[in-house]
Order: structure tokens, then C-alpha cells, then sequence
């Protein structure tokens, strides 16, 4: 919590016999986090593959051409194979399917190109099928020349004017005009312009011979001939799909993993006779990984811990409790934070369902939401992010209804007693009496809610300067001092608003007869304004205090913090914007289902209410309070502390998905 | 309160908060584009490009305190 896992510097260090071996155990271990080798000297060079390398890899080569060929990519195995017994068939089917595959999609693609092929001289004989000229004799002599195509208008009148000696044979299809034009060859130039004016396309006639429509009905056969083929050898490569599938796909993973451990050496220092692994692993795990190296290499390998130097920087790997682990998802949607940084996931957990329950507030939706969000977090397990996405939901709609039951009593909009200004408004009254009177009414107790928000942004933003001081006061004093300063400043805002709102809220009340019971009531007057005196001295000396640390242009980011402040009062305005539009449905719709007496009416009544309530309070209600209540967090709150940009831990592991390994 | 000057209160609590709507969605409508731009040339982009595009949101929040901070003087 609030700090990532400790790593140590360490390098595994071994006789060269002994690599194989510790890569194994290194990926089985899955906690080394491996620093790539790169400055070769005279004893130290970058090491070679191991030699199955070669061998798998060629292997998956062919493995890949095949899921291609039989176009498998997205297959899922039905179970899980084991790596031993993958190895002992692969080879044996590799075989098998080498001659079977490869011929078929070969004939495949052949097949398909022909009919392809046939099917365009179809295409581009049609047209002139009706003319009766043999194809061959459109060309080849001395005297005359033809002109095959399509014009958009007829061509006939104009050429006949024009030439002494013309042939026009034309037919119309669908709108375009097909036409044969003969002529002498001295007049060619003539023609192709007036065809040109008629929007002449020419058409390339296929190098066949015979009438036009005998091709075409010759190639029709062809064709019918080839798609029977096509259906034999797609038949035969779904036998294969069928059979193969499912060892394919999971010899594929297999050797894909052997491939990338193979070829680990090209990582790291190897001379002849010994390697060095350089890299990062928790301190926790070290022991681990030598007992681990000591059963499995004989004593041939071993851990070495080295201290941290200068300049050097840990990979990042967050520790948290399990609940608050999914919360990382936000961390990860910013950036990592650094190694000797604070990881804010601990607060995140904490005030996200807190703000996104205050802006729902409603024990109806709340409830919808947390079943979605546990419908997300059950059933999605392919989707890791979404997951945790679902968890988040799953809190933030338990939250919610926490609100909406004991804080705001209603459900779906509706209270559950008429508000006592309006005791003639729809409440959960005629159904039941549910004996829970709202502590807050979303369109009456404004003014307590906005000052509510502002304690929370008070409480929020000290928490985040509190963090800045933290993450400074061991390598920037001066940064950190300025933290302080920030910090009177925010506190001389928040005793000014409080001091201004006195009594007039309970929060404010509350708040200044407890938290800033100290303050004196001594005030005086700003530009028409009681400033009180507290307030005015602590602002005053954070002001110099940042002069002094941070210079003086930070002053014009005062301002900046009293808007900060002032930017958590949308948790109030999301709240009552919501109950506003829950309400104006319902005052819409509900005398449609009550006082129709129509059924018919009724009815739609009932389904424009659930489609209004469903679309607008609950998917744009919860999108907006969830965006909301992270944008608090990572603008006000993160930017107060947060730089990000760590490494990402990424040790030497992999993942099975569709093999399980074997030892 | 008369009615004229409740009237006029009432004016300028809805010039207040329309305006600021108005700039927030000019400012996040080009930050907006702006984000997703970059989000779909790198997904990384995602959280950062977020915070940028929400950040004119909080016009229009203080549009909707002082519009509040007027309607209830």
C-alpha cells in the first residue's frame, strides 16, 4: 500500500551448462525482470540461442503458415493440452499435415484463381454475345480495325455522317450501350474521337477463340466443374481444421514459448564457460529463486544481490490488498508511477465509490449498477481490464445505494415520503412504508450538499499535498516546503468559505465548531467582503512561502487552487442534476400511468418512463458520475503530487492459455 | 424581493450558467478531437488525454455556482 514492492538489483551468475536450465527456472518463477546486455567486451559477449531454438523455430514457422491456411487464428481449443503430449505428437502430425495441408490450400488458391479468371471473361464477353462475331476476328487485319466497348450514348448517327465506310453493331444492356465499330484504319483517329464525345469505354476482349456466347457458356461449365472441386477441398481442409484444431493451435503457444526462452540468451552476458544475468527481482523472492536455482541446476547457478547505484531505476510493481487491486486499473490508465513514488491506489479506492455513490445516490439504480458490476467482474474473465472495471462499478453501485437508502431515501428518482414542501408529490409512500426520512433532499438541501462537497475537496486536496511533501522530502527540500505553502494557502480558502457560510449550512456549522474551532472570530473588510483574519494570515504566508520556494510566477496558480476547491462542488451539481431529471420524468409520466385510466396509455406510460429512466438517469447518469468522480482524482488530486513515467515490472514469464505444462 | 429584480435574478442566474456551458463545450470540443487523435495512434494516451478534455469542465461548474450563488442572494 502507498509504496510499489521493494525490488532488489541482482544477477544470476552460472556455468554455461547450466543456462538452459536457469531460463527454465527463471520463466517458471516468472519474478526476474531482466536487464537486456548490450556493452560486449573482450571476455563478455551477448550469448547465442540455444540450439532447439532453430528446430521450434521453423517448426512454428510451418505451424503459423497452417493456422493461415486454414484459417484457425481465432480458434479456441476445446480443452487444454499438455506440453509433453503435444511434443510427443507434434512431430508425427507436422508430418502428416505438411503433405495434406499445404497441397490442398495450394489447389484452393489455384482453383479460386481460375474460376476468377473464367468469370471475368464472362464478365467481359456478355456484352457483345448478341453481335455473333466470333472473338478472334475482331482483330488481325490489314485494312479495317474494330472498336470493342461501352458508350454511354449512341455513337451510330454521328460515325455514319462522318465516314464513308462504317460498321456499327451495338446493343443495349442496362443502360450502358455495348458497341462494335469497324472501320478503315486510316479513319482511326476519327473514330476514337467521335466515340470518345459518346463516352466511350473501351472493353479488352480475352485471347479465346469461337462465338462469344459458345465461350460463355463453355466457361459456365468450367466454372460449375471448379466450384465442385473448391467444395471437395474445402471439405477435405474442415476434416483437417476438425482433427487438428485444437493441437495446432496449442502447439502453436507451446512452441512459441519454447521459441521465446530459446532465445533469451541474445539478452544476456555469456563468456565460455559462465553467463551473467543482470536484472531486477522483489526482495521478497530472492530466496526463493536461489533455493528454486539450488534444486534445479546442482549448484551450478546462483543469486547475487547487488546495491542500488546511482541513477539506476527499479521497475514498478504495485503492491496492494486484493480489494483495492483493481483500482489499479486508473493508475495503469495515467501511467506507472515511478519506484520511490507514492502509488495513490489506496486513496483512489477510498474516494471514487464515495464521490461516484454521493452523485448517484439512489438505491434503485445504485442496485443496477452493482449487478452490473458484478455480472462484468463474473462473466467477463477473458477481459482482464474490463474486469476490474467491473469491480470498480460493482463498489461504486454498492456505494450508491448506501447513499440513496440512508442519505437521499429514494429509489429510481422517487422518495420514498413526499417532501414535506411538496406533500403531494409520487413517493414510494403508496407502496410501502419504508421508515428511512432523507437526511438530505436533493432539491431542497443544495446549499448543505455544495458545502458538503467543498469539505471533500478540502479533506481531498490536503491529502494530495500531504502526498506532494512525501514524495519531495527525501530528494527535493525545497519542493517539498512549497507543499506546506500550498498547503496554508488551501487551508486560508477553506476557513475564508467557511467563515463566510458561518451557520447557514449544518456542514459549515459543524465544521466551524469542531475542525476550526480554534479559528478567532476577528474579521475585516475586503473589497465589500469579511475576510476573516485567520484566513487572511494563513493565504499571506503561503503566498511567501511560495514566493520563496517555488518563485514568484507560482502565485498565479493560486487562483488555480481556489478554482481546484471550488471544482468539487459538481459532486453537488451532478447529484441535484440527476435527481432534477429523474424528477421531471416522473412528474412527466407518472399522471400518464396513474390518472389515464387507459391501459393503452398507461402502458406507454410506463415503457417511455422505463426507457428515459434506463438511458438518461442510469447510463448517462452513471457515466457522467464516474467520469466525474475520476476526473476529481486525476486532475485536482493527482496533479498535486503525481509525476508517473516508471517502468513497468515485465519479468521473464509467459502464459498458457490453451497447453498446460509438463515437467 | 419584487418580481422585476427576482425576474432579472433569475436572467443572470441563466446567463451565467448557459455561458459557461457555451466555453466548455467550444474548449472540450477542440481538446475533445484534439485527445482522441491521439488516443487512437496510441492507446497509452488514453488517461492523459482524458484528464486534458475534462479539465474545461470546470467553467462550467463555477458557471453553475454563481448562477446558484445568485439565485439565492
Amino acid at each position: 500500500m502507498l509504496r510499489p514492492e521493494e525490488m532488489t538489483r541482482a544477477v544470476v551468475v552460472g556455468s554455461i551448462e547450466s543456462l538452459d536450465v536457469t531460463i527454465e527456472c527463471l520463466y517458471e518463477l516468472g519474478v526476474l525482470h531482466l536487464i537486456d546486455f548490450t556493452e560486449q567486451d573482450e571476455d563478455f559477449k551477448i550469448g547465442q540461442p540455444l540450439a532447439r531454438a532453430s528446430d521450434a523455430s521453423q517448426k512454428l514457422l510451418k505451424l503459423r503458415s497452417m493456422i493461415r491456411a486454414l484459417s484457425i487464428d481465432s480458434h479456441k481449443p476445446s480443452e487444454r493440452l499438455a506440453a509433453s503430449e503435444i511434443r510427443k505428437t507434434l512431430d508425427q502430425a507436422l508430418v502428416t499435415l505438411d503433405l495434406n495441408t499445404s497441397k490442398k490450400a495450394e489447389a484452393r488458391q489455384r482453383i479460386q484463381s481460375l474460376i476468377r479468371d473464367k468469370e471475368s471473361e464472362i464478365k467481359v464477353l456478355e456484352p457483345f454475345a448478341q453481335f455473333g462475331i466470333p472473338v478472334e476476328d475482331y482483330e488481325g487485319f490489314e485494312t479495317i480495325f474494330s472498336s470493342v466497348g461501352t458508350c454511354r450514348a449512341d455513337p451510330e448517327s454521328a460515325l455514319r455522317s462522318k465516314l464513308a465506310s462504317v460498321e456499327v453493331l451495338k446493343d443495349l444492356r442496362k443502360g450502358d450501350l455495348a458497341v462494335a465499330v469497324f472501320a478503315r484504319v486510316e479513319d482511326r483517329s476519327e473514330v476514337t474521337r467521335i466515340l470518345a464525345e459518346h463516352g466511350f469505354q473501351e472493353s479488352k476482349l480475352p485471347k479465346v477463340t469461337g462465338d462469344p456466347s459458345k465461350v460463355i457458356e463453355r466457361n459456365r461449365a468450367d466454372i460449375k466443374g471448379l466450384e465442385e472441386d473448391l467444395a471437395r477441398t474445402e471439405s477435405d481442409l474442415e476434416a483437417i481444421r476438425k482433427k487438428f484444431a485444437d493441437l495446432i493451435i496449442a502447439s502453436e503457444e507451446d512452441l512459441s514459448i519454447e521459441v521465446m526462452k530459446a532465445e533469451t540468451p541474445l539478452r544476456i552476458a555469456t563468456s565460455t564457460n559462465s553467463f551473467v544475468i543482470d536484472g531486477w527481482l522483489p526482495a521478497a523472492k530472492v530466496e526463493e529463486l536461489q533455493a528454486s536455482l539450488n534444486s534445479l541446476c546442482c549448484g551450478l547457478a546462483f543469486v547475487e544481490t547487488l546495491l542500488e547505484e546511482e541513477g539506476d531505476e527499479p521497475p514498478v510493481l504495485l503492491k496492494n490488498p486484493k480489494p483495492v487491486k483493481p483500482f489499479e486499473f486508473f493508475i495503469d490508465l495515467v501511467s506507472t508511477p515511478k519506484y520511490d513514488e507514492v502509488d495513490p491506489t489506496i486513496v483512489l479506492f477510498l474516494t471514487f465509490p464515495l464521490f461516484f455513490g454521493f452523485m448517484i445516490g439512489d438505491l434503485g439504480f445504485g442496485l443496477g449498477l452493482a449487478c452490473l458490476g458484478a455480472f462484468m467482474r463474473l462473466k467477463l474473465k477473458d477481459f482482464p481490464d474490463l474486469q476490474k472495471l467491473g469491480t470498480i462499478v460493482l463498489a461504486g453501485g454498492i456505494m450508491a445505494s448506501l447513499f440513496g437508502l440512508f442519505v437521499f431515501a429514494e429509489a429510481f428518482g422517487v422518495p420514498f415520503h413526499p417532501p414535506e414542501a411538496h406533500p403531494d408529490e409520487h413517493s414510494w409512500e403508496s407502496v410501502a412504508n419504508i421508515p428511512i426520512h432523507p437526511l438530505l433532499d436533493k432539491m431542497v438541501d443544495i446549499k448543505e450538499m455544495l458545502a458538503l462537497s467543498l469539505l471533500a475537496g478540502w479533506v481531498h486536496l490536503t491529502l494530495g499535498f500531504v502526498l506532494g511533501f512525501v514524495n519531495h522530502i527525501r530528494h527535493d527540500r525545497k519542493h517539498a516546503f512549497a507543499k506546506v505553502a500550498w498547503l496554508l494557502i488551501l487551508l486560508g480558502l477553506f476557513i475564508e468559505i467557511m467563515y463566510i457560510a458561518g451557520g447557514a449550512t449544518g456542514t459549515s456549522g459543524f465544521v466551524n465548531d469542531t475542525v476550526l474551532a480554534w479559528v478567532p472570530d476577528a474579521d475585516t473588510s475586503v473589497a465589500g467582503i469579511n475576510v476573516s483574519i485567520t484566513a487572511l494570515a494563513f493565504i499571506v504566508a503561503g503566498v511567501i512561502g511560495l514566493s520563496l520556494t517555488e518563485g514568484p510566477m507560482a502565485l498565479s496558480e493560486v487562483i488555480g487552487l481556489f478554482t481546484n476547491l471550488v471544482s468539487y462542488t459538481r459532486l453537488a451539481a451532478l447529484a441535484v442534476g440527476k435527481g432534477a431529471m429523474a424528477l421531471a420524468f416522473n412528474t412527466m409520466l407518472f399522471p400518464l400511468i396513474f390518472e389515464s385510466h387507459n391501459i393503452g396509455i398507461a402502458i406507454a406510460g410506463v415503457l417511455a418512463l422505463f426507457v428515459t429512466q434506463m438511458f438518461f438517469v442510469f447510463f448517462l447518469g452513471a457515466l457522467s458520475a464516474g467520469i466525474q468522480a475520476i476526473r476529481l482524482n486525476y486532475v485536482e488530486f493527482f496533479l498535486k503530487f503525481f509525476e508517473g513515467g516508471g517502468k513497468e515490472f515485465s519479468p521473464l514469464r509467459y502464459l498458457r492459455r490453451h497447453s498446460v505444462a509438463t515437467k | 424581493m419584487d418580481p422585476t429584480q427576482m425576474g432579472l435574478a433569475m436572467i443572470g442566474a441563466g446567463i451565467a450558467i448557459g455561458v459557461a456551458g457555451l466555453g466548455t463545450g467550444v474548449a472540450q470540443g477542440q481538446v475533445g478531437a484534439a485527445a482522441v487523435g491521439a488516443t487512437a495512434e496510441n492507446p497509452k494516451m488514453f488517461g492523459k488525454g482524458m484528464i486534458l478534455m475534462v479539465l474545461p469542465e470546470t467553467i462550467v461548474i463555477l458557471g453553475f455556482v454563481v448562477a446558484f450563488l445568485i439565485m439565492n442572494a
